[in-house]
């Protein structure tokens, strides 16, 4: 009888674990209901009780504004539904608002695309609550093996083409943050992942916090959620390397 | 209710009451904000000698949150010997947050954790707001504890409110709180996997946590739980067919979560890494106030849920986990046990779950008018919030960390260690900066 070790017998008894994502849809498994966001169920100008139900103000009556979204759902009694594309990264901050609260045509041209297929990722938290650093660190887990489409993380800024920034940024952080962004070779990217990087979250006007990530350093891409889940980061770093559009069985 | 016995309440192991955990809520508090504050004396003295220990080592600078610091081990200097600044950005430490570690070669002499990097005020920041408006920041305090902040939280304001809870809104924050500390612990076991290069463990556990915080968004409709204790929170699946499907859920989870473990311990390369690695002693957890796993492991059976329980834990049966050896082992074996006891608790939960319209509990006891306090048993350990409110609006809410309580213990745990043990000690006592920084 052939003696087979105990992990590789783990290993094989659990199978393959790993999302079909990006050449699938994301299953729903993969994204609670609130890992989405808030999309009005009947024209935005109707629902007039929305906008004072919404405590960070993402809501008017013209248009939902998904970078302040903290996806609480006290707008869905309200008449909102969680059913926004989970791919909602976004690379101009000002696409994030939706008029009449839909979404638009998205951008998916990323600054790195002529990197090829291998980017390497330095994580940097300005100011979270550790629930954004480990949905991004959840993409090196079996289920979403950022690995198999050429996304490593690196221990260095010299060595990564692309900065993952969460929390939202402290004045205590400007000056390690700079410092971080200035120590990745060219060319690079800077990808501001949920609410708080993008615009202060629910801290938004609290006294010692910059509030915007995007006033501190240059950002490319903006993921909105709090979180977001790791498919939405995923399809974030993709577009920065000009391959969220991957064909169905493509590499 | 809080129990006023608590402060003098001499724990069965028969260890005189010298640590903050021992003390009533309010005592905690009250002796963290006046040292915070830049105070020397205790306002409330406890009877307990724990406060002049906490006195002593009150080293840290002048600005609020402030850090207990322990003193400096050995002041020796010449050839070799250098301090050098380990963050506020590292890959080995998730967040920001610094460490001044002084070494001779590998041997480091002393280590000075430095908060205050992400500080976001938000404590300050509740002050005026609704009860909902405020959770909805402190859940967002620590994303991987937040069942635990907000319970506490919203526990205090109706302790201050002379408010009570439905039994089933009790028992589905337990729940929560529960699901979280399942998530929380084996994060921490596959995080000290991959410190010891253990990829397969690492990966094997990596996925069983994500299994929980796909359970917990089913279950909750958010994967980090915000909201799921407020009014108009997310959707959650609670029903009759929830409950059994997620019975069946857990038993599947507990049982891999076994297999797992039951492989971890065939691994002598994992086991030898972490025992007698970042030790701290009995002695030493009573004296600087830990709380938590890092306070049983060395052997001191303190469990807020048994200590102060409130309901659902006043009617299940929870057994309490322990260890003596006190190091990173110690402290990964206890959370391996409390992994064990939170699936039993769900077990028990799941089948004896409240019908809805279920009687009302009695509000807790205020300490002042408008002023409540309440502890909860994090996935760290002890945390206790201290809030006053006043016409439906928070006024001043002050809060002590598991955290908080655990940092001069790592400092301690890491002397005469060397530098590459730091990762063991560091996931060990599951301290997180998000906690302090508030």
């Amino acid at each position: 009888m052939i003696h087979v070790p105990s992990w590789l017998q783990l290993a094989w008894e659990r199978g393959i674990l790993t999302t079909k994502y990006p050449f699938e849809p994301a299953r729903p498994e993969e994204v609670s209901p609130a890992g989405v966001g808030p999309v009005p169920t009947s024209p935005l100008d109707q629902l007039t009780d929305a906008p004072a139900r919404c405590p960070t103000g993402a809501i008017t009556l013209d248009a939902v504004d998904q970078g302040k979204c903290v996806r609480c759902a006290r707008c869905l009694g309200a008449g909102f539904a969680f059913t926004g594309p989970v791919e909602s990264s976004e690379a101009r901050r000002g696409d994030l608002v939706w008029a009449g609260g839909r979404p638009g045509a998205q951008t998916n041209d990323g600054p790195l695309a002529d990197l090829g297929r291998s980017i390497h990722v330095y994580l940097v938290d300005v100011g979270s609550c550790m629930a954004c650093n480990l949905e991004v660190l959840a993409l090196s887990n079996p289920y979403y093996d950022s690995q198999r489409l050429g996304i490593f993380f690196t221990n260095s800024p010299r060595h990564a083409d692309v900065l993952v920034v969460v929390g939202v940024p402290t004045e205590e952080m400007v000056e390690p943050v700079r410092r971080a962004y200035e120590a990745l070779p060219a060319p690079k990217a800077v990808i501001a992942v949920g609410a708080c990087a993008i615009g202060g979250g629910v801290f938004a006007g609290n006294p010692g916090l910059k509030g915007a990530l995007e006033q501190v350093i240059p950002v490319d891409r903006f993921v909105p959620g709090c979180p977001p889940p790791p498919v939405a980061i995923l399809h974030a770093i993709l577009a920065t390397m000009g391959r969220s559009r991957t064909p169905p069985g493509g590499r | 209710m809080m129990d006023p016995s608590v402060k003098t309440r001499i724990p069965s192991d028969g260890e005189p009451s010298r640590i903050l955990a021992y003390w009533s809520p309010d005592d905690v508090v009250a002796v963290w904000n006046n040292l915070a504050k830049g105070g020397t004396e205790i306002e409330r003295a406890p009877q307990s000698p724990g406060a002049a220990h906490l006195r002593a080592a009150w080293l840290g600078p002048p600005s609020a949150p402030r850090l207990r610091r322990v003193a400096p081990l050995e002041q020796v200097d010449g050839y070799g010997v250098f301090t050098f600044p380990y963050g506020p950005i590292s890959m080995g430490v998730p967040e920001a947050g610094r460490f001044d570690v002084r070494t001779y070669g590998e041997r480091v002499l002393d280590i000075s954790p430095e908060v205050g990097f992400k500080a976001r005020r938000i404590l300050s920041s509740v002050a005026g707001l609704t009860i909902e408006d405020a959770a909805l920041r402190i859940e967002r305090l620590a994303g991987p504890f937040s069942a635990a902040h907000v319970s506490a939280f919203l526990a205090a304001t109706e302790s201050a409110a002379g408010r009570g809870i439905s039994a089933r809104e009790a028992w589905i924050r337990a729940l929560a709180q529960e699901l979280q500390r399942i998530y929380n612990h084996i994060h921490v076991v596959a995080r000290v996997a991959e410190a010891a290069s253990q990829n397969v463990g690492l990966a094997q556990a990596h996925a069983l946590a994500e299994d929980v915080l796909r359970l917990m968004g089913s279950t909750f409709g958010h994967r980090w739980l915000f909201g799921a204790f407020l009014p108009g929170g997310p959707p959650t699946r609670l029903g009759p067919d929830d409950r059994v499907a997620l019975a069946g859920t857990l038993g599947r989870l507990s049982k891999e979560f076994e297999r797992l473990w039951s492989t971890f311990q065939t691994s002598r390369t994992f086991l030898d890494r972490i025992q007698t690695t970042c030790g701290v002693s009995r002695e030493e957890t009573l004296r600087w106030g830990a709380v938590g796993p890092t306070l049983r492991a060395t052997g001191v059976a303190w469990d807020d849920r048994l200590r102060s329980p409130v309901p659902p834990y006043t009617d299940l049966f929870l057994p309490l986990a322990t260890e003596s050896s006190g190091d990173a082992l110690g402290r990964v074996l206890v959370r391996v046990l409390e992994v064990r006891s939170s699936f039993l608790l769900l077990e028990q939960m799941l089948e004896r779950w409240p019908a809805s319209g279920s009687t009302q509990l009695p509000a807790s006891e205020a300490i002042a008018p408008g002023r409540g306090v309440a502890r909860v048993e994090s996935p760290s350990g002890d945390l206790v919030y201290d809030v006053s409110v006043h016409d439906g609006r928070v006024g001043r809410v002050s809060a002590r960390t598991a955290s908080d309580a655990n940092w001069p213990l790592f400092a301690l745990g890491m002397r005469d260690a060397v530098f590459t043990d730091f990762h063991f000690a560091w996931e060990s006592f599951g301290i997180l900066f998000a906690e302090t920084d508030r």
